[in-house]
């Protein structure tokens, strides 16, 4: 046979249009591990949450590869530590992306490195699961890749607000916040949540977190009558200043708000333990217990399955259960289509239904990325901590 | 409401007034504006916690390991930020090099220590109650001696004397034969001690936190310039002043606002008397 330029490029041609139509993948594809991204702090000033976080994640990988993995598929996790610095999230991020060819990816863990990686991933639609709380890392128009494992701060909000509403009866509250940014716009908008629900906000304020003296602040509150005071702060000393102040004044008007109104760094700043009752944070059902000391069923099963292999005492049980749930989203999506693809990733869990994690039942849809169930965002009492859980707060069943 | 204002502002006024003893202290031998100060006054709160809680050290000894240690902070600064740069003193290189050593102080003791506030003892066993709360006497009572023994040291001893006269003209100081370089050294281990002394008698109420630092650099700069540079009477007065007015202001305007109201009456007060309330215009002859 004749080879000439018009044959070449015919044949050319015919390859690369078979090459267009599929040939079957390599069989490399399906047996090659899985791997998962996972931007953590674990170092620098917020790095617990990360900490506690990747010890779900370790736990996860574990019994996943113990059992065979998944569909033969070994998970390999791979790891890069933030220091939970914005830039060093997105230069990590690009290299899991770009180099290590991460099939989805688990975190950041705050809202300030989300932030920045959050369009990142959108442009490489690269399946992403975070637990940020900032309400706009969420839009399935903008970040159809991008879905949230916890609660978002509207559902804090509601949360707080529903409690000092039904449970303590208030109707005329103090919203005091700090002067972060978080703390101003937190603030803000739960003052609006309150008088849309048609509540008195008779004081609102942000103090300055190292302000060392709470005293005007409370005075003020109480001379406006207020019946309870919800904060908005990440700052763990002015929580302690606030309990103090109140304890002097001999007011018993509850707090309510943040989580880190029950962070244990606080026992040591209060002047007296009892000046820690009535203070009621932001939990999560899963991991509160109720007045017999007894977690539910499935919360049990998971700390009595972590019993000896994983440390709950120095961090909080929703964090370890999060990042649990995280990493086995990720494999059952690989599990449920046999694929790894990015779009099967995603396709799989915006079909998700009440799936049954540890830390909470997800539920995703194409229009809805918010998975957590808005119930199981609960008070609970803040100086309950035991072994990463808490106490409901009264008025739970 | 007065009550608390009172108690309160002369409390944290004291501290602002010790911080700005601390400036002037580092001034008066080296014309150098040190932004250590905070730090310093930082330190003293982190170190007696550290002392005395966390290593079990009875307090009195916690206190003079915690001013020890302050000291020798104030005269590595001395060698590192601003020997180097004193022949350049008029393009005032002394800012960032005293600003990067305090950066360096903030982040060694988030990384040593907590991001976190932790705790600071009570020293003298919760003797009193309210006003007479060990956490707010105690840093007037500190801020008055430290005042009296500065009165003393200058105008009794022959090494205050010695300090006035670098103060006074370092020049014809040299020239006498007095030895500047280590007397530089000694007011910034003076220096380093007093700030020291403002964390530690403020401890109960500021916390042992790293933030803490920019905070009293601020504040602590405020009586400075309120009373006259180099001035400690001024600064007493400035510092407790400001603590005074800032109390009031939280009791009347409250939260982001009582900062606002402090920097207006700061800068009103700049606008009407520059060299600041205590302060005299000085001639120089040209």
């Amino acid at each position: 046979m004749e080879t000439n330029r018009r044959s070449v490029v015919l044949g050319g041609a015919g390859v690369l249009g078979a090459a267009a139509l599929g040939f079957p993948k390599p069989a490399i594809a399906q047996s090659e591990p899985l791997r998962v991204g996972w931007l953590a702090a674990m170092t620098g000033p917020s790095s617990a949450p990360a900490v506690g976080f990747n010890r779900g994640v370790v736990v996860a990988a574990e019994l996943l590869n113990a059992a065979g993995g998944v569909k033969g598929r070994k998970v390999e996790i791979i790891t890069r530590d933030t220091q939970g610095d914005p830039t060093k999230a997105v230069n990590a991020t690009q290299e899991m992306i770009s180099q290590a060819k991460v099939h989805a990816i688990w975190g950041p863990t705050n809202s300030g490195e989300s932030l920045a990686v959050t369009p990142i991933m959108a442009r490489q639609k690269i399946p992403n699961i975070h637990p940020c709380v900032v309400n706009s890392l969420i839009d399935t128009k903008k970040y159809p890749n991008a879905f949230r494992i916890s609660p978002s701060n509207v559902q804090w909000d509601d949360a707080v607000r529903s409690y000092c509403l039904k449970q303590v009866g208030a109707k005329k509250v103090a919203v005091i916040g700090d002067t972060t940014g978080y703390g101003v716009s937190a603030a803000k908008d739960s003052s609006a949540g309150f008088k849309k629900d048609g509540a008195q906000v008779v004081y609102e304020a942000n103090i300055d977190a190292t302000q060392p003296d709470m005293t005007p602040d409370l005075l003020r509150a109480r001379q406006a009558g207020a019946e309870a005071i919800v904060v908005w702060s990440v700052s763990t000393g002015m929580d302690a200043r606030l309990f103090n102040t109140r304890a002097r004044m001999g007011w018993d008007v509850p707090f309510v708000g943040h989580p880190s109104m029950a962070s244990g760094e606080i026992a040591g700043l209060l002047e007296k333990p009892a000046n820690w009752e009535k203070v009621y944070a932001i939990g999560y059902r899963s991991c509160s217990y109720d007045d017999a000391g007894r977690l539910p069923p499935r919360s049990d099963a998971f700390v009595k399955q972590l019993k000896g292999k994983v440390e709950l005492n120095d961090t909080l049980l929703w964090w370890v259960a999060a990042g649990f749930d995280a990493i086995n989203l990720i494999a059952k999506a690989v599990a449920e289509t046999g694929s790894s693809s990015r779009e099967d990733i995603i396709k799989y869990w915006n079909t998700v239904s009440k799936y049954p994690g540890v830390y909470g039942e997800y539920t995703y849809t194409p229009e809805n990325h918010d998975g957590y169930p808005p119930g199981d965002v609960v008070m609970s009492a803040a100086n309950s901590g035991k072994d990463g859980t808490f106490k409901l707060a009264p008025g739970y069943s | 409401m007065l009550y608390s204002i009172l108690t309160s502002g002369l409390a944290v006024g004291a501290v602002y007034a010790l911080i700005g003893v601390t400036y002037n202290t580092m001034f008066s031998t080296s014309r150098v504006m040190s932004f250590t100060a905070g730090q310093l006054g930082m330190l003293g709160g982190v170190l007696g916690s550290l002392f005395t809680l966390r290593l079990g050290i009875p307090w009195p000894l916690g206190l003079l390991l915690t001013l020890a240690c302050c000291a020798l902070i104030g005269i590595v600064t001395e060698f590192v930020a601003v020997r180097p740069v004193l022949k350049s003193l008029d393009q005032h290189l002394y800012v960032l090099s005293t600003l990067a050593v305090a950066l360096m102080i903030q982040q060694f003791t988030a990384i040593m220590w907590s991001t976190e506030p932790q705790p600071f003892p009570r020293l003298l066993g919760g003797i009193g109650q309210d006003l007479l709360d060990e956490k707010f006497w105690l840093p007037v009572v500190t801020c008055a001696a430290v005042i009296v023994g500065l009165e003393l040291l200058y105008r009794r001893t022959i090494l205050g004397h010695a300090f006035l006269a670098v103060a006074e003209d370092n020049f014809a100081a040299r020239a006498l034969g007095l030895p500047e370089r280590q007397l530089r050294v000694m007011a910034y281990a003076l220096a380093g001690a007093i700030g020291a002394l403002a964390g530690y008698s403020g401890g109960q109420l500021l916390l042992a936190f790293f933030a803490n630092g920019p905070h009293l650099n601020f504040y602590g700069f405020i009586p400075v310039a309120l009373g006259g540079l180099g001035n400690n009477r001024g600064a007493v007065v400035g510092g407790l002043a400001l603590g005074l007015f800032q109390q009031t202001a939280n009791f009347v305007v409250g939260g982001i606002f009582a900062s606002v109201a402090v920097f207006t009456i700061f800068i009103v007060v700049l606008l009407i008397a520059p060299q600041g309330l205590l302060g005299s215009a000085t001639a120089r002859r040209v």
